[in-house]
């Protein structure tokens, strides 16, 4: 029994070592916010002398975080909510509609979008978005991830309605709904978890999104998050304290996010 | 379903929206890169098509050779190094029976950020001056291994790599950990009821029920290689001359020179070309194995 409990033990000893591995970074990070610079430099390791918000402050205001902030939440909201729009119907027409051939071709495209790495598309997408006159606006954004988010979106949904036993639905059309009405208020109603799931899967997704927000949205006005904090970490004259600011504003709100839904998150992978 | 469910009029609501922006912003745009890889284009004056020129270029650039290296070490770092440590603390966190979930929610995490933070983070942990792992060797006394890690040749790739393995290592974990808890429990008490210990139970049974998830890994790796791209572009940018340079960021340095879209869309078709030719390569392969075996 003894050696079942060291072994035990040892497993957890070295489990934590690999979250330590995972934490640090991100802990010391933090932990640097709070510090000027010449304490970052001097001693790394201490704790900061005092609990001073200014290196917050500072890159809120200062490096417009903020503003980049709010451009980055516009953006990856409009985008998650018109995926979430199209998505679901599509979904629904795929798994409840009769029109299977129609429905295979579908999702035959949406597969093959999976597959085809987005670095190769980035050209021609930036061609087609100058010749669309939309290059440089929020709508170079919002159309590619809209477009990027689809499949997943159609294939998560997909899988939940068929789940929904169909009974359900003959009820509806039985108190005279139609296929909107059944949609709208008897599969939307009952898949709200779902919904809230992939709605916070896609904004995840864009609010991460770098390389077409670094080559699509060059405008400062509309500038992303995640660029503005290449563009501050590549400026030699950096203040490490309000880049680690930066960084954790970045970091924040997909640390929530992450936390309230881990177990679906983490779900949908196995998918 | 009766009549409901042959809507024409909402079928075609439902999913004409979704198909017109899979066609405009998916599939005209990978065709338009198929079709100018067979040009020479500088984006603004018609396109010249020149046939096979772009490909016979590339083959020619030293540059674009490194970046194909470069993809090839991000595949095997992957599948020689992290598969087996993926696999390992997989193996450990399915042995453990309190904290579990603590275990897989910490471990995922990194998944989550955003690569361009996580590379943002990371260059500053690199930092010469200011970043924890110099600091970390200087405080144990060993300077002599201190480096400017993202600017030598000898370490700019490896840090890289690196950083790249410590965003992905939770996705992977998650993954074979499903699998490993989809294994019959039955078939594991009777290993455990003829005396197997935990690391020979974990070779000859756990090990080889995960196969299947194993090849998914090794195929997901090579995708994942091959479209290496942000993480590059944040913390090197391709830098030193060329060391870190992987396809796709140098598809990029070429698309945006004014001359070279063509070219640039020429190395985009040897990318999907490689990346099919990688992943049957590995079906095939695979299949072969399978024949030997049974």
């Amino acid at each position: 029994m003894k050696e079942i409990r060291y072994r035990r033990v040892f497993l957890h000893a070295v489990l934590m070592l690999y979250i330590g591995i995972i934490l640090f970074p991100l802990l010391w990070v933090l932990n640097s916010s709070f510090k000027t610079n010449k304490e970052i430099i001097a001693s790394p390791w201490s704790l900061p002398e005092q609990l001073s918000f200014s290196n917050y402050w500072n890159a809120w205001t200062g490096a417009h975080v903020g503003h980049y902030f709010t451009n980055s939440l516009v953006i990856s909201v409009i985008s998650a909510v018109a995926t979430l729009l199209l998505g679901t119907a599509t979904a629904y027409a795929l798994t409840r509609m009769e029109f299977p051939r129609l429905s295979k071709f579908l999702k035959r495209i949406l597969m093959l979008a999976l597959l085809v790495p987005a670095g190769s598309l980035l050209v021609p997408l930036y061609m087609l978005l100058r010749s669309m006159y939309v290059y440089n606006t929020p709508l170079a954004l919002i159309l590619p991830y809209v477009t990027m988010g689809l499949p997943l979106t159609v294939f998560i949904f997909s899988a939940f309605l068929k789940s929904i036993p169909s009974e359900l639905e003959e009820a509806g059309i039985m108190d005279g709904l139609s296929i909107y009405g059944l949609l709208w208020r008897v599969i939307l109603p009952i898949t709200i978890p779902s919904l809230v799931t992939v709605f916070m899967l896609n904004f995840l997704n864009n609010w991460n999104e770098f390389m077409m927000a670094n080559l699509f949205l060059t405008k400062e006005k509309f500038r992303t998050l995640p660029v503005s904090m290449v563009a501050f970490y590549d400026q030699l004259n950096m203040n490490y304290g309000s880049l680690c600011a930066a960084i954790m504003f970045s970091v924040i709100p997909v640390m929530l996010i992450y936390f309230i839904l881990q177990n679906r998150i983490i779900e949908s992978i196995k998918s | 379903m009766n009549k409901i469910g042959r809507n024409p009029f909402a079928y075609a609501l439902f999913t004409i929206p979704t198909l017109l922006l899979f066609v405009i912003f998916f599939l005209y745009p990978m065709i338009m890169s198929l079709r100018y890889g067979f040009t020479e284009w500088n984006g603004v004056s018609p396109a010249r098509f020149n046939g096979l020129d772009n490909f016979v270029t590339a083959v020619q650039d030293k540059y674009f050779w490194m970046a194909v290296r470069n993809n090839l070490y991000f595949i095997g770092f992957s599948v020689g190094l992290q598969i087996p440590f993926i696999l390992g603390l997989a193996l450990l966190v399915s042995k453990v029976r309190r904290w579990t979930s603590f275990y897989k929610t910490m471990i995922f995490l990194p998944t989550v950020l955003s690569t361009a933070v996580v590379g943002v983070l990371w260059g500053f942990i690199y930092h010469p001056q200011a970043g924890l792992l110099n600091q970390a060797l200087e405080a144990v006394g060993l300077m002599t291994w201190q480096h400017v890690w993202l600017a030598e040749e000898a370490t700019a790739m490896l840090s890289v790599l690196v950083t790249n393995a410590w965003q992905w290592i939770g996705f992977y974990v998650v993954l074979v950990l499903s699998a490993i808890y989809a294994i019959p429990k039955n078939i594991l008490e009777a290993a455990e009821l003829d005396g197997a210990t935990s690391l020979r139970e974990a070779w000859s049974i756990t090990l080889p029920l995960l196969r299947p998830v194993i090849m998914v890994m090794i195929l997901l790796s090579i995708t994942g290689a091959m479209k290496a791209l942000d993480i590059v572009f944040v913390m090197t940018g391709g830098n030193p001359y060329g060391i870190t340079e992987v396809m796709a960021t140098y598809l990029y340095k070429k698309a945006y020179r004014i001359g070279e879209y063509g070219y640039a869309n020429g190395i985009a078709v040897l990318i999907l070309l490689l990346t099919g030719m990688l992943t049957s390569l590995f079906g095939w392969f695979t299949r072969k194995q399978e024949e030997v075996r049974f």
